[in-house]
């Protein structure tokens, strides 16, 4: 995503955002000092996976979004402090 | 026995809803979200909109006017592109549904929808 500049987005492109911008909604919700965590962690994330990602590999961005929208269940109900830590140690084993 | 005549009872009694509260707050709640009255000036949006474009980590406030392209011209991506919008959101106390939010890529879509939008302050 990063490379290409103002191009049409694709459906998938378009999930991804959407969940960028309720994962940042959610922040939002929360105290101060967690809402800046969550957005660093969450940004960190999304962009280190736009970069890794080819943005043709619908398998391994469809895999993502399944795991993003988990967490970002979990972030909506349980303490978010805990969860947006258990955030950064994603395992790279579960990347393909 | 008891139980059965104590369900039938309760089948037929209706006990009518009234609440006051709301009757009372429903229309105050309504007038205050309304901003018709104190509509925002188009210059007004322009300032702050640019401003909160020039705020943002990656751009050079230099280049920022009121005609720039997010990503042709400040060198953003899409990811920037949702941050930028979501902190038009939270400046103009706004919810910006997804469909549209992805059509603005520039500052002057983004004055255009913010300053046609009726809720806006």
């Amino acid at each position: 995503m990063g490379a290409s500049r103002a191009q049409k987005l694709s459906g998938i492109q378009k999930q991804v955002l959407s969940l960028y911008r309720r994962f940042l909604r959610t922040a939002h919700s929360k105290t101060p000092e967690n809402r800046a965590h969550i957005e660093s962690l969450v940004s960190a994330e999304f962009r280190k996976n736009s970069q890794l990602i080819d943005r043709k590999n619908f398998l391994h961005v469809e895999y993502l979004l399944r795991r993003g929208k988990k967490q970002l269940d979990q972030l909506k109900t349980v303490d978010s402090v805990r969860l947006s830590s258990s955030n950064v140690e994603l395992p790279d084993t579960e990347r393909q | 026995m008891a139980s059965a005549l104590r369900a039938a009872i309760l089948g037929h009694v209706r006990v009518p809803v009234v609440s006051s509260g709301s009757k009372l707050l429903t229309p105050l709640w309504i007038r205050s979200m309304s901003s018709h009255d104190d509509h925002l000036e188009k210059s007004q949006v322009i300032d702050r909109v640019l401003d909160i474009v020039k705020s943002f980590p990656k751009v050079d406030p230099s280049k920022v006017t009121s005609e720039v392209h997010f990503q042709k011209d400040l060198g953003l991506d899409s990811l920037d592109n949702v941050e930028i919008i979501m902190a038009i959101e939270e400046e103009f106390k706004l919810e910006i549904p997804d469909k549209e939010a992805d059509k603005i890529d520039s500052c002057a879509l983004a004055i255009e929808y913010v300053y046609n939008h009726p809720m806006a302050s």
